[in-house]
């Protein structure tokens, strides 16, 4: 059945649904699948008009049909998509028909509230409906976001042996709604096993013309388009489209000599429209240009292509060797990773690898906290770096992008476990050049190994562009004569493998003074081999600048642009103003000053220890600010400036303790869990408590917006804390405030929780069954220092 | 795009106080931030409205709109333009990125990003007035959902009449709460005589304790 879309000749999809149900009577607001069910011989009429106009595939009427579109219609999914089926089969006799999902119409996590696993979950059910109503094939359609494609995408194949077909929907702007470009879409999508995927609605065919031609050019499977009948206009408060029937079919004509296989239309068009489609590509035949084949990561809206000057895999976020990414993550501290991600980004890095393995936490539970919450602040695409399959399955299956998986080696049983992953979510793969007897110590021998990896990772169907090899760097203090041979293998690799190559570069120096010497040297000398990707830690300049200075020698960086824009950059550093490093330390907090009141605690670290400059210096200042902003002398983000600034101060004296004591202890001045409630999902304000309660030393475990009563519950248990705090903005989600309160007093009955947010008062918050209502931030620490006694 | 620095301020609880130097810095580059990275983008629709027994209704269209304050408001109404203006999801991306790195800088950007949405609001007003007079009608206030006893749940609906989500990608989650989160919806009555322009207002409102509320110093 897969193989129709390989077919030699042009497929021709219908036209739009809704705007033909809405010249049957079908009102603005009304859910357009419930004709399915009230006006079968309406839906069965329009479905013969497309098959009369030269259609071979009709859709079903089941664009909408999830389980939240259809909540308090009446309906079931099974119900309504049984019927769409059955109408559309009846309609089309000998033609084929598309099972139509749509995006489900609420936005997902991070920026709505709808998880991944619920996404799939509505999008099974679809699936399972379709397939058992004996529709053809699964076309999911329109979408916005790569995430919720991904999640359909998954429940279609997981679920269903039918063909699959995906089409996204692209703004003027070359971008889906969500941010995705069409190299990014074509990236992930291409590599989930679809069996055609492409472009549809939201433009005509003239402006999806030019994306048409991204994705034609890296498509390793066969293109549909679905255009509008062209760009709306509104006349008279009602919405038409400006282009007519005939040049529909000429620019569609136009999509197929492209390359596009697969044609139809979207909102606006009409049997007319196909019939003029099916008119315009009479006698031409499908021409499948020969896709450019990339080794490329992706996030959910940016592709890295390796091969194209070297590219940084930044190496931070790996707790082998620093205590206090150790520590964050023994506590959960998200915020830490985060920072850790944005100052690699920041420092230059192209892709962050990320591995939370420690003996003592859950891997798992934190690789998929790990990725999701990185996915969502940075937009770089990520190396998933685990010794567990159960991990690298578990965060590969939640990412948005195209990650690739680190890693597999010439070992079979490794291979046969990690490639089935690699290839069922799309994902590239670190290859290391070790098996069963170790690394061989001949650049040949490791030649040998990546050969056999490739070959293997083919049978499993996965492109040998997809395998990137790690020829191993050994250290020079223990296996000194081996280094060149490291070299040498990279060399190889990319000769006669033609591959893409990664190592690991600082561990070269191991055990050897001034490393980054060694560090910078190896990593000039790999590149001129052919190493594409380097995994170094992207704050340490010597490595990035070599890498600078690389690409203007190697005529990457064309006319050096870069380079001379980065020494620019250097020159223009500010230098640290002496003056306001004199100003006292409680004066730059309350002044929000933050790079310098942090200078300034770095220096004092030096003559007193951390705890009494906590007390004599960052509290007594903070006071200071809240009764300033209390008096209404400064407002909120002055006073939040000086927050920061108390926060940046900690970090510089928890840092310090670190290093000198292996921990840091004595600040705790209890613990406070706080999230916003579920269904909600402003934060700002929680944050600001946040920020505040951690200044006066409190242990805040912020579990973030949108979170279920029994998330609350468990942390609290887990870490026995005695306080909550929970915040909801809008009339609507206080009743959930109200159900989680209940969850605590029922599980919980020895915290107590304190309440705040814009729609609440004092009353209210009695109402619902809270003990304290805070506010504003300051009362919420207020509250907090007097429960704990620290007052 | 217009921000007025006014507005942003009132957001922030701004009591006339000395602003600094470091805060004056803020505003200014959330202010530029905001203009360049909001995609901006509305819909509206001009329906016939219809009083029924169960209330107000607009024609071709799903809607009842209950409560007695919209109900007032489109009182002398005989159409009623629905409206939704939404600044995109990039602003919400920068507001989540500052609010886990700067969130000083998250505060005042979105308190930019609400006026934004709020001029926004403004420029579709004028189109729409200027529809509305050529077809010799007024307009009135806009009125949206939370306003006086205009419940919120009716936020799903007015985006499923207005396709809001296929058109300009604004959704509406399970607690009516609209994602972008820089999002408005209103409705606007067009009569034929003028409108006295009081709508809902600061002075009409009984949170006498307002965060943002006009006029007090």
């Amino acid at each position: 059945m897969g193989s129709i879309f390989e077919s030699k000749e042009l497929l021709i999809f219908d036209g739009g649904m809704g705007t033909m149900l809405q010249a049957h009577g079908l009102k603005a607001g009304e859910l357009p699948e419930s004709w399915n069910i009230s006006n079968p011989e309406k839906i069965l009429e329009i479905h013969k008009a497309y098959i009369d106009a030269g259609a071979d595939i009709i859709t079903t009427n089941t664009f909408g049909a999830n389980r939240y579109k259809l909540k308090g219609s009446g309906c079931s999914c099974g119900e309504i998509i049984g019927s769409a089926v059955k109408i559309a089969k009846e309609a089309a006799g000998s033609k084929l028909t598309a099972h139509d999902i749509g995006p489900i119409g609420q936005l997902m996590e991070p920026y709505g509230t709808l998880s991944f696993r619920d996404a799939y979950d509505a999008f099974r059910e679809q699936v399972v409906a379709g397939a058992a109503a004996g529709a053809d094939m699964i076309l999911i359609e329109t979408m916005s976001d790569i995430y919720e494609a991904r999640a359909a995408i998954l429940a279609a194949k997981e679920n269903s042996h039918l063909p699959v077909l995906c089409t996204m929907s692209f703004q003027l702007d070359g971008r889906t709604l969500t941010g995705t470009d069409p190299l990014t879409m074509v990236n992930i999508i291409s590599h989930l096993g679809v069996d055609a995927l492409g472009i549809n609605c939201s433009l005509g065919p003239k402006e999806i013309i030019p994306l048409l031609a991204r994705v034609l050019k890296h498509s390793t499977v066969p293109v549909i388009v679905q255009p509008n009948a062209g760009l709306p206009i509104i006349l008279d408060g009602k919405t038409f489209y400006d282009i007519s029937p005939e040049q529909f079919g000429q620019y569609m004509a136009e999509t197929a000599k492209m390359g596009a296989a697969i044609l139809g239309g979207c909102c606006g068009t009409t049997p007319e429209h196909i019939k003029e489609l099916r008119k315009a590509v009479s006698g031409l035949k499908p021409v499948r240009p020969e896709a450019v084949k990339l080794t490329a990561a992706s996030s959910a809206t940016a592709t890295v292509i390796l091969g194209e000057g070297a590219k940084i895999i930044g190496e931070r976020i790996n707790p082998t060797g620093k205590k206090r990414l150790k520590e964050a993550l023994r506590n959960g501290d998200m915020d830490y990773l985060l920072k850790e991600a944005v100052a690699q980004r920041d420092a230059g890095a192209h892709i962050l690898d990320v591995n939370v393995g420690l003996p003592e936490i859950d891997e798992k539970a934190m690789m998929v906290r790990a990725v999701f919450e990185l996915q969502n602040i940075v937009n770089l695409p990520l190396q998933i770096d685990s010794v567990s399959p159960d991990v690298i399955e578990a965060a590969a299956r939640i990412c948005s992008g195209r990650p690739i998986i680190n890693s597999v080696n010439g070992e079979k049983k490794t291979m046969d476990t990690i490639f089935p992953i690699a290839k069922k979510y799309g994902c590239l793969v670190v290859a290391l050049t070790l098996d069963e007897n170790g690394i061989p110590e001949k650049a040949e021998d490791r030649l040998k190994i990546a050969e056999k990896i490739v070959n293997r990772a083919e049978e499993f169907g996965i492109g040998r562009e997809d395998i990137i090899v790690d020829c191993l760097v050994l250290t020079a203090s223990a296996q000194q004569k081996e280094i060149r041979e490291t070299i040498k293998a990279v060399a190889l690799v990319k000769e006669k493998l033609g591959l893409k190559t990664t190592l690991g570069v600082s561990n070269v120096s191991f055990g050897l003074p001034d490393r980054e010497l060694l560090n910078r040297t190896f990593l000039a000398m790999a590149l001129t081999a052919g190493l594409d990707a380097p995994i170094l830690n992207p704050m340490a300049e010597a490595m990035t600048d070599t890498i600078k200075a690389y690409n203007v020698l190697w005529n990457i960086d064309k006319e050096a642009a870069e380079y001379i824009s980065s020494r620019s950059e250097v020159n223009e550093q500010p230098v640290f103003k002496e003056k306001e490093e004199n100003r006292s330390l409680k004066k730059l907090i309350v002044d929000g000053m933050k790079e310098e009141a942090a200078l300034t605690v770095k220096k004092l670290l030096t003559e007193i220890n951390g705890m009494e400059i906590v007390d004599t210096f960052l509290i007594p200042a903070l006071d200071v600010a809240g009764q300033k902003y209390e008096s209404g002398e400064i407002f909120l983000p002055q006073l939040i400036q000086s927050a920061e600034t108390v926060k940046r101060a900690f970090e510089a004296i928890k840092d310090n303790m670190l290093k000198n004591a292996g921990e840091v202890t004595g600040v705790s001045k209890g613990k406070i869990v706080i999230a916003t409630v579920k269904g909600d999902i402003h934060d700002i304000g929680k944050n600001i408590v946040k920020i505040l309660l951690e200044n006066y030393g409190f242990e805040v475990y912020d579990l973030g917006k949108d979170v279920a009563a029994e998330s609350i519950v468990k942390k609290v248990k887990e870490e026995k804390a005695l306080m909550v705090g929970l915040s909801a903005l809008m009339t609507t989600t206080v009743k959930s405030m109200e159900d989680t309160v209940k969850a605590l007093r029922q599980h919980c009955p020895d915290t107590r929780v304190m309440v705040g947010g814009a729609v609440l008062n004092e009353d209210y918050a009695k109402m619902i069954g809270a003990d304290y209502y805070g506010k504003d931030a300051r009362e919420a620490v207020k509250i907090a220092r007097r429960f704990y006694g620290c007052e | 795009m217009y921000i007025d620095r006014k507005e942003v301020l009132r957001y922030m609880g701004y009591r006339g106080q000395n602003i600094g130097h470091t805060t004056e810095k803020l505003l200014n580059d959330c202010i530029d931030e905001v203009a360049s990275v909001s995609k901006e983008s509305f819909l509206y629709e001009i329906f016939d409205v219809e009083h029924t027994a169960e209330g107000l209704c607009l024609k071709g269209t799903t809607l009842t709109l209950a409560g007695e304050d919209i109900g007032k408001h489109l009182a002398n109404s005989e159409k009623c333009a629905l409206m939704a203006v939404t600044l995109g999801l990039e602003v919400d991306k920068r507001i989540t990125f500052y609010s886990k790195t700067d969130i000083a800088k998250a505060l005042v950007f979105d308190a930019c990003a609400t006026a934004a949405a709020e001029s926004l609001c403004d420029t579709v007003h004028e189109k729409i007035e200027t529809e509305a007079r050529s077809m010799g009608f007024e307009t009135t206030t806009r009125f949206s959902p939370g306003y006086g006893d205009f419940s919120i749940g009716i936020q799903k609906e007015l985006a499923k009449v207005l396709k809001a989500y296929e058109g300009i990608g604004l959704s509406v989650n399970e607690s009516s709460i609209m994602i972008p989160r820089k999002s408005v919806t209103a409705f606007i009555g067009l009569q034929r005589e003028k409108s006295d322009k009081s709508g809902h207002s600061c002075e009409s409102c009984d949170s006498k304790n307002c965060f943002f509320r006009k006029g007090v110093e």
